[in-house]
């Protein structure tokens, strides 16, 4: 399982590479194995507002669906429109499959470096 | 909790990286690495391999074992024949479902039923007690065997090859067989849960079903797990205990009869006695008979039913879900997902299966029953309304080899218009008449066996006064049977007809023959009507009845419409009250030879049957047809009955080169005049019964079954036709007869000798009659035929005995009448069968070969000729203006 250095993580399995002030948002690589075959995507509206931890999409897999929550607040800037026909790139390139980007971010305390993540997942198994 | 129970698969799922979860008690797989969609998708494409060896399954044996089984199943196990299965529901006393249930029929003195994993305990519990009440035993072997569900379009080659090459089972769903796969004893049902047309269950000892699973996937197919296995049965409309049957999402039991697969399970046949649940299916029947006139003024029963729904706006609809009408919320989605399909491009036949795949989101939904087809309703999708849509079904199955996805809102394209005027029209549709005729009558080869040319002379009287005519007649009893028509002007045609009887009588060599049908499947019609007509002669005041038995040739090994059920057969046959199927038995073939008829089993099929009505004939017609045999057995076991024969195909053949039906015994021989006969296209019906024969009112009952019973015109253009081409018959019969024989058996050596695999018996050079058939790979049948057709050479596919159907059709069928009446003799047929060959076998392009071929013979042979009559002919044409 893939766990890039560079990212930090949430307990919820989101991914998010923070560039200044500007955040992008994923879903990690475990998520996408739990969820399996990933068949439907949910995406919010650009200039949407949402505080950590607020739900803004849900992933349907076949099996199941699944809330996606941003690890940081901000406001919704991008949306990568490309997952709503080809929902499947989450579960074949998950860290190259951005869901969400956000402007004017705050970045809370709790996210997890790799290796704290890493850690968790072992945890959760 | 208990510890979960493995398969004998349970190592191998695990070595393959399978995720395995609880189900029903069972740590079974529920995806393989690839993932759901690609099992989906792979198992429509290919084939996958299931692990059932985790359902319940009983044995029931002993005396009382199918009064045990009407008692506990909703189904007529009565009508479960050897060699079947059956779907059946084990109801409650309320009518609704503890569980559903296969049984499958492998053996005389056992049955088998299979259960949901999650129910065995529950079924069993239920099933033991009621069965000692019965002499009869059941037994739970759900550890001695294992199952492998086996699914998609290559399964039946891939489980072929193990057998050795023999056949499995009888082509149709349900069919069962016992046969060894490499040496293990297996019993294999063509059965499954994913909506495959090609879907094997193979039961197996436990000790054996690692072996066989290895072995498959050695052969190429992967296995899928239980989440495939959902979506699949999702596509394809079955339900699922849990979710279709069982409990709605409030915790309310769902009426059996609110799910249409289980409608078709339940029986209410006399013979199923006081079964548990009777009563109230009895009224859920009642209910949904008023749903379908669409009464909805009383909906207790069935307040809701389970459809088949589609969502149009995007999102995945899941199980538990509420359903809006307007803001009545009118029931729950008991099943959803989106699953994957293969998007396809073409129409029809010409469909073509792309490599792309698709998603939609479908499911079943437990709605109001006031709601119809092409309804759009919304689904509250966490909170959020999407549109959505009942629809008849997500899959269709009856397209082998491959299940079609059903799109809703897929249009076919529309019909182009030609041109702004009709006028413009009619010019054209002239101008492409003539190209059309040019390419049949000189370019082409025309080898459909059901086909001919007409002759000039023949063409030129079908075109004259008469085709505009009627000549409406009956006898009349009171002037001595004279013949009295109701027109004036008909004194020509009258006498035509009467020349032409006594033409066909020669022709048969028989008392009398009936004319005025318009096609062979008229013919028929007339005859059984008659026949039922004759049956219910003592009796005026009741309700007629209808035929039973009747023995005909079945349909897959080369019957006709025109003597089936679903064809001309229809509204005379009666339904057997035990099996609640049409009163038909069909002839059994011979197990070396599925194109012959076995006589002796034949003769205990008559013994057990004892059918009213006896039927010879087929379409795909290579033999004899054992009627002298057939006749001794019945006058000898002293069976009343008719035996009739359907010479539709061999009609022009009737004589010493083929049979005469008359001759070996037959009473009826029905007919159509344009196949190996010279005529233009109509009906005949002829028999042999003489005044002073009882049967002889059957013969006249035929008469007013045919005017005023079919027709009121009889299409007298074709019927002054037909005379000249009984003349020419009658004049050019003995060689043309043994032409056509053996034009026939030289066309099919040559094609074999050409590399082509010809059917039937080697022995006696393959055919008997004018047909020819070549097998050209399983499926393969409708684009070989099409490839001919785009190299001039006209033939049809056609399915062969153990073949599905028309689209599984690995074969094709051809006649050679048409082209010995051109001129083809064995030398033409030896260079048609290379180039056929070289067609069908390299993919060369042949159509100026064999246009050249063709353009040789354009002149019809076996009809009149001569300064005079050339004469007459031209005479004729100029006088009716052609």
């Amino acid at each position: 399982m893939k766990i890039p250095a560079d990212l930090s993580y949430s307990k919820t399995h989101e991914w998010v590479r923070i560039e200044g002030e500007t955040a992008i948002i994923g879903i990690t690589d475990y998520a996408q194995d739990a969820l399996g075959d990933i068949v439907f995507i949910n995406l919010p509206e650009v200039d949407d507002t949402l505080e950590a931890g607020d739900s803004f999409g849900d992933v349907e897999s076949v099996k199941a669906v699944s809330d996606v929550m941003s690890p940081v607040a901000g406001t919704v800037s991008a949306i990568n429109e490309e997952l709503i026909d080809s929902p499947e790139l989450m579960n074949s390139d998950p860290y190259g499959a951005w869901i969400i980007k956000l402007e004017g971010i705050t970045v809370p305390d709790d996210l997890l470096d790799a290796a704290a993540y890493e850690a968790f997942c072992a945890e959760s198994e | 909790m208990a510890e979960l129970k493995r398969t004998p698969l349970y190592e191998a799922h695990v070595a393959a990286g399978a995720t395995m979860v609880d189900f029903g008690g069972w740590e079974m797989p529920v995806q393989y690495p690839t993932g759901i969609v690609a099992e989906h998708l792979f198992t429509r494409s290919s084939c996958s391999l299931f692990d059932v060896s985790h359902m319940g399954r009983f044995f029931v044996e002993g005396p009382e074992r199918v009064a045990f089984l009407q008692h506990v199943l909703t189904s007529n196990v009565e009508a479960l024949e050897l060699g079947m299965a059956q779907y059946g529901i084990i109801s409650d006393a309320q009518g609704f479902a503890i569980d559903d249930a296969y049984l499958y029929r492998f053996e005389e003195e056992k049955l088998l039923l299979v259960v949901n994993a999650a129910n065995t305990q529950k079924d069993w519990d239920h099933l033991l007690p009621i069965s000692k009440q019965f002499d009869c035993t059941l037994t739970n072997v759900s550890d001695e065997y294992a199952a492998i569900a086996v699914q998609g379009p290559l399964s039946r080659e891939l489980l072929t090859e193990l057998a050795g090459g023999v056949q499995l089972t009888e082509p149709m769903k349900n069919a069962v067989a016992l046969v060894e796969l490499e040496g293990h004893p297996t019993g294999i049902a063509k059965t499954g849960y994913t909506g495959e047309p090609l879907g094997y269950e193979v039961y197996i000892a436990a000790k054996d079903v690692v072996w066989l699973w290895n072995r498959l996937i050695e052969m190429g197919a992967k296995p899928a797990g239980l989440g495939a296995r959902d979506t699949l049965r999702l596509e394809a409309c079955l339900p699922l205990y849990g979710h279709e049957l069982g409990n709605d999402p409030s915790g309310a039991p769902i009426p059996i009869c609110a799910m249409p697969l289980s409608r078709f399970a339940v029986s209410l046949a006399p013979q199923k006695g006081d079964f548990i649940g009777r009563e109230p299916l009895t009224a859920q029947r009642e209910a949904y008979k008023k749903l379908m006139d669409r009464d909805f003024s009383a909906l207790d029963v069935l307040p809701r039913c389970i459809k088949p729904i589609a969502l149009i706006d995007r999102g995945v609809i899941r199980a538990g879900m509420e359903v809006y009408r307007g803001d009545e919320c009118i029931g729950w989605v008991t099943s959803g997902t989106m699953v994957p399909y293969y998007k396809s491009s073409g129409e029809g036949l010409e469909t073509v299966i792309s490599s792309d795949d698709a998603k939609r989101s479908i499911g079943f939904a437990y709605i109001a029953s006031d709601v119809l087809e092409d309804d759009f309703v919304e689904v509250d999708v966490r909170g959020k309304r999407l549109k959505a849509v009942i629809v008849p079904c997500h899959l269709r199955s009856d397209a082998p080899p491959y299940a079609r996805p059903i799109i809703y809102g897929t249009e076919l394209a529309p019909r182009a218009s030609l041109h702004e005027t009709r006028l413009a029209n009619a010019i054209e549709l002239m101008g492409r008449a003539c190209e059309n005729h040019v390419w049949r009558q000189q370019q082409c080869v025309n080898l459909i066996p059901s086909e001919n040319t007409p002759s000039p002379a023949v063409r030129a009287l079908c075109a004259a006064d008469p085709s505009g005519r009627y000549a409406e007649h009956r006898k009349a009893k009171a002037f001595y049977d004279k013949d009295v028509f109701y027109y004036q002007g008909t004194d020509f045609i009258n006498e035509v007809e009467q020349l032409l009887v006594d033409e066909m009588r020669t022709y048969f060599g028989c008392t009398e023959v009936e004319t005025r049908v318009i096609s062979g499947q008229m013919s028929n019609m007339a005859v059984f009507s008659s026949l039922l007509d004759w049956k219910n002669r003592v009796d005026r005041k009741s309700a007629p009845r209808r035929l039973g038995y009747v023995l005909n040739n079945h349909i897959i090994k080369g019957g006709h419409l025109s003597a089936q059920p679903m064809g001309a057969l229809r509204d005379f046959i009666a339904t057997d009250p035990a099996t609640e199927r049409p009163a038909v038995v069909n002839f059994p073939v011979c197990a070396d030879n599925e194109y012959k008829i076995d006589v002796e089993a034949t003769k205990q099929i008559i013994e057990r049957y004892r059918p009213e009505l006896i039927i010879f004939g087929k379409s795909m017609v290579l033999h004899k047809e054992p009627v002298a045999a057939i006749r001794a057995f019945v006058d000898e076991a002293g069976i009343p009955t008719t035996i009739m024969y359907d010479m539709a195909h061999v009609l022009g053949i009737l004589g010493p080169s083929f049979q005469n039906p008359f001759e070996e015994g037959a009473e009826i021989v029905t007919g159509s005049t344009h196949k190996t006969f010279f005529g233009p296209q109509r009906g005949v019906i002829a028999t042999n019964w003489k005044e002073e024969d009882l049967k002889y009112g059957l013969w006249e009952t035929i008469e007013t079954r045919t005017f005023p019973g079919s027709v009121s015109n009889h299409h007298l253009g074709t019927q002054l036709g037909l005379l000249m081409a009984a003349y020419e018959m009658n004049a050019f019969r003995k060689e043309y007869q043994s032409a056509v024989c053996a034009n026939a058996r030289s066309f099919a050596r040559a094609c074999k000798d050409a590399g082509l695999d010809v059917a039937g018996d080697e022995s006696i050079g393959f055919t008997e009659t004018h047909q020819v058939i070549v097998r050209v790979g399983y499926g393969a049948g409708a684009e070989v035929a099409r490839r001919l057709e785009n190299n001039n050479i006209i033939v049809n596919y056609q399915a062969t005995p153990d073949e599905e159907g028309f689209t599984a059709s690995g074969a094709l069928r051809m006649g050679v009448s048409e082209m010995t009446r051109f001129g083809f003799g064995k030398a033409e047929f030896e260079r048609l069968a290379e180039l056929m060959a070289a067609c069908i076998l390299e993919n060369k392009n042949v159509a100026a070969e064999v246009s050249e071929l063709r353009s040789g013979y354009t002149q019809m042979h076996y009809c009149f000729e001569g300064a005079e009559f050339d004469a007459a002919l031209k005479k004729l044409l100029q006088t009716i203006g052609l």
